[in-house]
């Protein structure tokens, strides 16, 4: 027999007992033709183009999952960030165009589409401020719609005045948005460094130097490496490394394999492996219970941070082996909500927002799909925002904020948006004020790590 | 397989010399089609064979009872599907079996033969599952 036995069950166990699936196969779609100086036409174009490309895509991902026997968690599509072909409009047709956006997803069988996004981080064009203020408006008024915002880079610096805006956009979606638990802030990222080939909702869109159409994949599996790290015991570090990286280099190949087809099936090119480790709301689908299986006694203990790193490290050596064609954020994610063990963490009081910060410093993608307080003032919002921002300009990397000021709710309330998005507990903002500081305006320069020529 | 001009080029050339004075434009251009669309062939159908081959790869395991890989060989071969391998192991009363199976002469799909073992696995109350080979060769080949 070509393969062995345990190799054979070991693939079937993966699938069907470790909950190891393909996340997401995102289709990248540009927009860049579509604009025209009417509205009407402009929608229609988009409509159009995105029914042409993508109509098929939950078909084409659903034959590929039957004949590997792997499911695909998420069908998505991405487009160009809106506001780039679209910067002559004003706040209500971007608005208009979100509905579109919103209609076409719904018609194709999708859950979300990303790319209502502007990039931000030296400064802002006239259409990109009007986009800004429409993201309240379009997150209350659609459902499947999700928005990015890049505030820095390590090029570029941190522009202050655009965190200042966003933090002012968070609590008005929160607020537009009361009644389904600010649910519109689930859908907003403010971003550092932004990957343009993220296939990960609500951060996913189909970036300027992208080709016409991309097939991104991003792959799953902390249950598979949880099996495999109980497994081993207490063995010593380097036998913990090993472990992991055979481990996701195997599901690595899986995701190369999935997404080659369906790009395939679709006749487009393929993009990229995204080989972040993704976390579901699901039992056992948990980076913090593979953190402490690693042997921290909850997350938030001290050496939660090296173990994060560790883990981090190891799954891009391992991905990088197994795909020659890695993008994305790929990483490990940590939001607080998608993950039974962060969520647990929180709730005993063993995680605070501080230290959900210092590991955000070494894996991807930042403080993700965290409630605090619905009274959180914008300034204080603005201040955790710039933090991250500094972790990703200063250490080179992508960092990103989700955060989510759950209208009326305290510290010790949770909210629940069932399916993917979970349930988040609030946790406590510390009270001391950043209003001076951020209210300075303008941009921190771009740091030293930037000359690198 | 692609041929690039320079090659197409050279292959003229060849003919030319080969045919020295019987050389007329028509006769080269037929000769140098004909090798074309040879060597375009045979490297492309080994190649497509090596990527993708009809190999599907059935997995079944359950409480052990007698006829269980009988009412499954059956059901293989009414579809034409050709059992390339086998093996078997059985701890205490359960079994676990895994088939090579080639599908490429069987007038039915992956899907259709995919839906009847879904069944069999029914009837038969084990479970079957059907993957295609190369989820295998990409996890665990380099």
């Amino acid at each position: 027999m070509p393969y062995e036995f345990d190799e054979i069950l070991e693939t079937i166990k993966m699938t069907e007992i470790e909950h190891f699936d393909i996340r997401t196969v995102t289709l990248g779609i540009s927009l860049r033709d579509c604009v025209d100086r009417n509205i009407d036409v402009t929608k229609q174009k988009v409509y159009d183009k995105i029914m042409r490309f993508g109509k098929n895509h939950v078909k084409y991902a659903k034959e590929v999952e039957s004949t590997y026997g792997i499911s695909i968690a998420n069908k998505r599509v991405a487009v160009t960030p809106i506001s780039i072909p679209f910067d002559m409009f004003g706040m209500e047709d971007f608005i208009e165009i979100a509905k579109v956006l919103d209609k076409a997803a719904g018609e194709i069988g999708i859950d979300f589409l990303g790319g209502y996004s502007a990039l931000v981080q030296k400064g802002m064009s006239n259409g990109e401020l009007e986009f800004i203020k429409s993201i309240p408006f379009a997150l209350s008024q659609t459902k499947r719609v999700c928005s990015s915002v890049n505030v820095a880079s390590t090029k570029a610096g941190i522009n202050i005045d655009a965190i200042n805006m966003m933090s002012d956009v968070i609590l008005s979606t929160a607020e537009k948005t009361k009644n389904e638990g600010s649910i519109g802030c689930a859908k907003l990222v403010v971003y550092c460094n932004v990957p343009e080939d993220n296939p990960f909702i609500a951060g996913a869109f189909h970036g300027i130097s992208e080709p016409e159409v991309t097939l991104n994949v991003g792959i799953s599996g902390p249950g598979v490496v949880l099996e495999a790290i109980k497994e081993i015991g207490s063995a010593d570090m380097r036998t913990l490394a090993e472990t992991i990286k055979k481990t996701v280099f195997k599901i690595t190949r899986a995701g190369e394999l999935i997404g080659n087809k369906v790009a395939e099936k679709h006749g487009i090119p393929f993009g990229i492996v995204d080989i972040s480790l993704a976390p579901t709301p699901a039992e056992g689908d948990s980076i913090a219970d593979i953190l402490i299986a690693m042997g921290v006694e909850d997350v938030g203990a001290p050496g939660t941070t090296a173990a994060l790193a560790m883990l981090n490290d190891c799954v891009k050596k391992a991905g990088l082996m197994a795909s020659s064609s890695v993008g994305g954020l790929s990483g490990a994610f940590i939001p607080v909500s998608e993950d039974q063990g962060m969520i647990r963490a929180v709730e005993r009081g063993n995680l605070s927002l501080e230290k959900l910060e210092a590991m955000t410093a070494v894996c991807s993608v930042g403080l993700d799909m965290v409630a605090i307080p619905g009274d959180t003032p914008a300034s204080t919002i603005a201040g955790i925002i710039a933090d991250e921002c500094a972790i990703g300009v200063i250490n080179d990397k992508a960092t990103a904020v989700r955060i989510i000021p759950v209208y009326g709710k305290k510290v010790g309330e949770v909210v629940d948006y069932g399916g993917l998005l979970g349930k988040a507990p609030v946790m406590m903002v510390r009270e001391l004020s950043s209003k001076l500081f951020v209210g300075r305006g303008g941009r921190i320069p771009a740091p030293t790590r930037s000359l690198t020529n | 397989m692609k041929i690039s001009e320079d090659e197409i080029r050279r292959l003229t050339l060849e003919a030319i010399t080969e045919l020295g004075d019987k050389a007329t434009p028509d006769l080269i251009k037929k000769v140098v089609s004909k090798s074309v669309s040879s060597i375009g062939m045979l490297p492309e159908d080994k190649l497509s064979d090596n990527l993708s081959s009809g190999r599907i790869i059935l997995t079944s395991f359950g409480l052990n009872s007698p006829g269980i890989i009988a009412q499954i060989t059956k059901t293989l071969s009414e579809s034409k599907c050709d059992i390339r391998d086998l093996s078997q192991k059985i701890m205490d009363e359960f079994y676990t079996m895994i088939m090579i199976i080639d599908i490429s002469n069987s007038p039915k799909d992956f899907k259709d033969i995919q839906n009847e073992m879904n069944r069999v696995a029914e009837e038969l109350k084990v479970k079957i599952f059907l993957q295609h080979e190369d989820v295998f060769r990409y996890m665990h080949r380099i």
